[in-house]
């Protein structure tokens, strides 16, 4: 205990200062660093502060939480906190079936379900070693190719809406409402469609699929065109875009990354070229690649993109052979103990599992690697320097789906 | 910071208090910003002093915390009008946590609207909202954040569940990580099954809202704050 | 299903990996599998990545399996040389205390994947200057993917029970309730502590159905 003169102080004393005991409401719980690189985050130099862009956002595509250190207006160092959507899928899926895998991986990209249906599908049938017939294949590429495009269109109206563009959003969900409409009458659902079966898909193409489809794809070609025309030389979309988030190929590459934000810095990386699965080896389509590595060259790959799967769509439908759309299996799947590794090209980039069986109905291990999750680790290099209305274009660039990254 | 058995019996307050000499830069007073008791503990009748937490607010019998007690029973020409303004512009919060946000965000632009009932702005910050809409299946994670965020909405103020994981935990009743439905935690009106529940499902259960909004049944009158299921269920 | 076309890639995998691979590679579908014990990861993967003929520079996954034997950490790794993708599997880590060397120096974007898989089993990258639990609230008690962690029935959680029994710390000395911990020969081969081959998978098609380690059900 101090002695009596130091006690008595002025409550006018200019340096006085009050500490507010840490509750719950602070943004930045004051733990103890635990690692090398949170003591070495949380270390403030004169100046800086922290900000937290909380779970809560309109811009962090689900609920994302970016404790970024601040100088000013730049950004110094950003620390992404991810989990607050974990939900346990993977051992959700250890307890239940191989079929019962198929809808417990649809809300992993909720955006684009059909690709993260077909990763127990997929890993399943290379289990088996499973023939899975023609017609289903070509099925699944209509589906895929159809979900790609609706999760682009949003991607699109996604990274506007990030940089204060209200309109391309609109867009973007009319063209998904329409897409996924037509889905909802091939597998009826809109989102978490539950298509994808082990050894094919769930049902054939029906008259109204087929009637809503034949309409849109006449549309399609100006709709994408007009998406373009609104944006791609937008002044503002333009400036805002060109130059911010320049990855180069190297740290793609160290980082894992896959994709479009891969293939935006001119490594031509696409499985369904580089590991080809199902019949995309009978199809005609190109890469797009760009070399700049900038979010406008992942926007545009986007686009691109989209043309692209719209000339899939043409040629399977053209080639559409007869036959069933399942294979025959019984219902209690029994897998004899083995280890396989699928991926497939999602919008995001590649998605893949490795699924370990040991002779029971259900799976033993059943890991899925999500793009989002490795490509959001670029964000932290990214974004430093930037200013902080700048975060969000890198964020919203690298398309980041939380439903996969927090499983 | 802890206040000293000497100093407060020698001087009766305790607003002054030392610091640890190890944790005070060389000439600052800290002053620990605890609450304030009375030295007589009687002396507000047992009740503590200070209400520093909304439940107690809840039980205060004295001051006026917004709610008139036998008042709100009787319907005045007043309280119908503001219950239709209310009603029809009811402001959701930007909660999508899961992948009901997509149906949410599809309910809200051009091919379902929802501006059509006023109900286009979506606030980014809780201070502004009406109603949280909460799409999406929340972990216990999110339970803090999202719990912080309903008590920053001011009243009156909605809770929607939508989508099966809010309503009951879903196809996620199993998991380690997840809140078996937000009744756990928070009081909710309206209940929108569906895995995920179409936009217009939505928009049913928001004109539900509505409805109960102008017709003052559901929860707010009399809602405790805090959740719906009791303990132990 | 695509089987594996490239000896040359086997071939190569064998002569410049000989002694770090505890079994000879071999091909499983369109995949070349490498089981190594876990101090020789940091070798092993530079060696692949940075060779001039094999060039495996993208890492297409990383993850921790836990056997219910031993723990293992699979990484996949893909090449613009190669149409395969190329599995390692460092085995032989103990449940009780996995460690295994990080490759964050190799590809920096393995730092979140290792954190995941410390969050889900525990596993310690030694040299990963960041791991810290990554899904879980950083005052989570249990690893959520182990096989001794189960998730709870609704039968075992009768009425009242609001708490989630495996997340509460137990007192010391006190072992759960859960014997039976589901196990695999699918997971691959199985290495001792001293890095000796105890059991192979049954999975490898070089072998033939050779009955191994007991497969319980959980």
């Amino acid at each position: 205990m101090t002695s009596d003169r130091e006690q008595v102080r002025s409550l006018d004393d200019p340096e006085i200062m009050v500490q507010t005991p840490a509750t719950i409401y602070d943004a930045i719980p004051p733990l103890t660093p635990r690692t090398e690189r949170e003591a070495e985050f949380y270390q403030l130099e004169d100046g800086e502060m922290f900000l937290n862009l909380g779970p809560q956002h309109p811009s962090t595509h689900g609920v994302l939480r970016v404790v970024m250190k601040i100088d000013g207006e730049r950004i110094v160092d950003v620390d992404p906190v991810l989990g607050y959507l974990h939900r346990g899928v993977e051992k959700i899926c250890e307890y239940g079936d191989w079929h019962h895998a198929i809808s417990n991986t649809d809300p992993l990209e909720y955006a684009a379900s059909m690709f993260s249906e077909a990763l127990p599908v997929l890993a399943a049938e290379q289990l088996l070693d499973l023939e899975v017939p023609r017609r289903a294949d070509y099925i699944r590429v209509l589906a895929w190719e159809l979900n790609r495009i609706s999760s682009h269109a949003l991607f699109i109206g996604w990274l506007a809406l990030d940089l204060g563009g209200l309109t391309p959003i609109l867009y973007g969900f009319a063209e998904r409402d329409e897409i996924v409409e037509m889905l909802a009458a091939l597998t009826g659902q809109k989102l978490l469609f539950n298509y994808m079966r082990i050894g094919g898909v769930n049902g054939d193409l029906n008259h109204e699929f087929l009637s809503r489809l034949g309409d849109w794809m006449s549309r399609a070609g100006e709709h994408i065109n007009g998406q373009a025309k609104l944006m791609n030389e937008n002044e503002i979309f333009v400036n805002r875009t060109k130059g911010l988030g320049v990855l180069d190929r190297e740290t793609a590459l160290g980082l894992g990354m896959s994709g479009p934000p891969l293939r935006a810095t001119g490594v031509p990386y696409d499985v369904r070229r580089a590991h080809p699965y199902s019949v995309y080896p009978e199809l005609e389509f190109d890469i797009p690649t760009r070399s700049d590595g900038d979010s406008y060259a992942r926007y545009l790959l986007h686009i691109e993109e989209i043309k692209q799967s719209l000339r899939i769509i043409d040629q399977v439908l053209h080639k559409m052979p007869d036959g069933p759309v399942m294979a025959k299996l019984p219902r209690l799947l029994r897998i004899p103990p083995n280890r396989a590794f699928a991926a497939i090209e999602s919008p995001r980039g590649q998605y893949g599992v490795y699924a370990v069986s040991d002779g029971s109905d259900q799976p033993f291990r059943f890991r899925i690697h999500d793009p989002s999750f490795f490509n959001l680790q670029a964000v932290g290099s990214l974004s430093e320097g930037q200013v902080l209305a700048d975060i969000m274009a890198i964020m919203a660039s690298l398309d980041p789906i939380m439903g996969g990254i927090d499983k | 910071m802890e206040v000293s058995e000497q100093d407060k019996g020698a001087k009766g307050k305790g607003a002054v208090a030392t610091a640890d000499t190890a944790d005070r830069k060389a000439g600052t007073i800290i002053l620990p910003n605890t609450t304030w008791t009375p030295a007589d503990p009687e002396a507000y009748g047992g009740q503590p002093a200070s209400i520093d937490h909304l439940k107690q607010l809840e039980f205060a019998e004295k001051g006026d915390n917004g709610r008139w007690g036998a008042l709100d029973v009787v319907p005045t020409t007043a309280d119908l009008l503001l219950d239709y303004l209310r009603a029809n512009s009811l402001w959701p919060l930007l909660s999508g946590l899961a992948c009901c946000a997509m149906e949410m965000m599809s309910a809200a632009t051009d091919v379902n609207d929802m501006d059509r009932f006023n109900m286009f702005p979506f606030r980014a910050s809780p201070r502004q909202a009406d109603v949280l809409i909460v799409a999406g299946t929340l972990t216990t994670k999110m339970s803090g954040p999202l719990i912080r965020l309903w008590e920053q909405m001011p009243e009156p103020k909605w809770c929607v569940a939508m989508g099966d994981c809010t309503c009951s935990g879903g196809r996620y009743k199993r998991s380690y990580s997840t809140v078996e439905g937000i009744d756990r935690i928070m009081p909710v009106d309206v209940y929108v099954p569906g895995c995920p529940p179409r936009p217009e499902g939505l928009i049913y259960g928001m004109l539900k809202l509505q409805q109960l909004v102008i017709e003052r049944r559901g929860q707010w009158q009399d809602r405790k704050v805090g959740p719906t299921v009791p303990d132990g269920v | 299903m695509r089987r594996t076309t490239d000896r040359r890639s086997l071939q190569h995998l064998d002569e410049r990996l000989g002694d770090h691979l505890v079994v000879p590679a071999e091909a499983m579908g369109d995949t070349i599998e490498l089981v190594i014990a876990p101090a020789s990861v940091p070798a092993v993967m530079r060696a692949l990545r940075e060779d001039g003929d094999l060039r495996y520079e993208l890492l297409a996954d990383i993850c921790g399996v836990d056997t219910g034997l031993t723990m293992q950490v699979v990484y996949h790794l893909w090449s613009p040389l190669s149409p395969d993708w190329v599995r390692v599997i460092a085995d032989g880590l103990s449940r009780d205390d996995p460690r295994v060397p990080s490759i964050t120096f190799l590809w920096p974007g393995a730092e979140w994947g290792e954190r995941e898989a410390y969050d889900m089993f525990g596993i310690e990258f030694e040299g990963n200057r960041d791991l810290r639990r990554i899904y879980m609230p950083p005052d989570y008690l249990a690893f959520p993917l182990r096989k001794d962690f189960a998730l709870a029935d609704d039968a075992s959680r009768g009425p009242g029970e609001g708490i989630r029994h495996m997340e509460t710390p137990l007192p010391p000395g006190e072992v759960r309730a859960n014997p039976v911990i589901r196990t695999s020969a699918g997971a691959g081969a199985v290495l001792g502590p001293d890095g000796e081959l105890l059991a192979l998978g049954a999975g490898s098609i070089a072998l033939p159905e050779a009955p191994d380690a007991a497969e319980e059900r959980a």
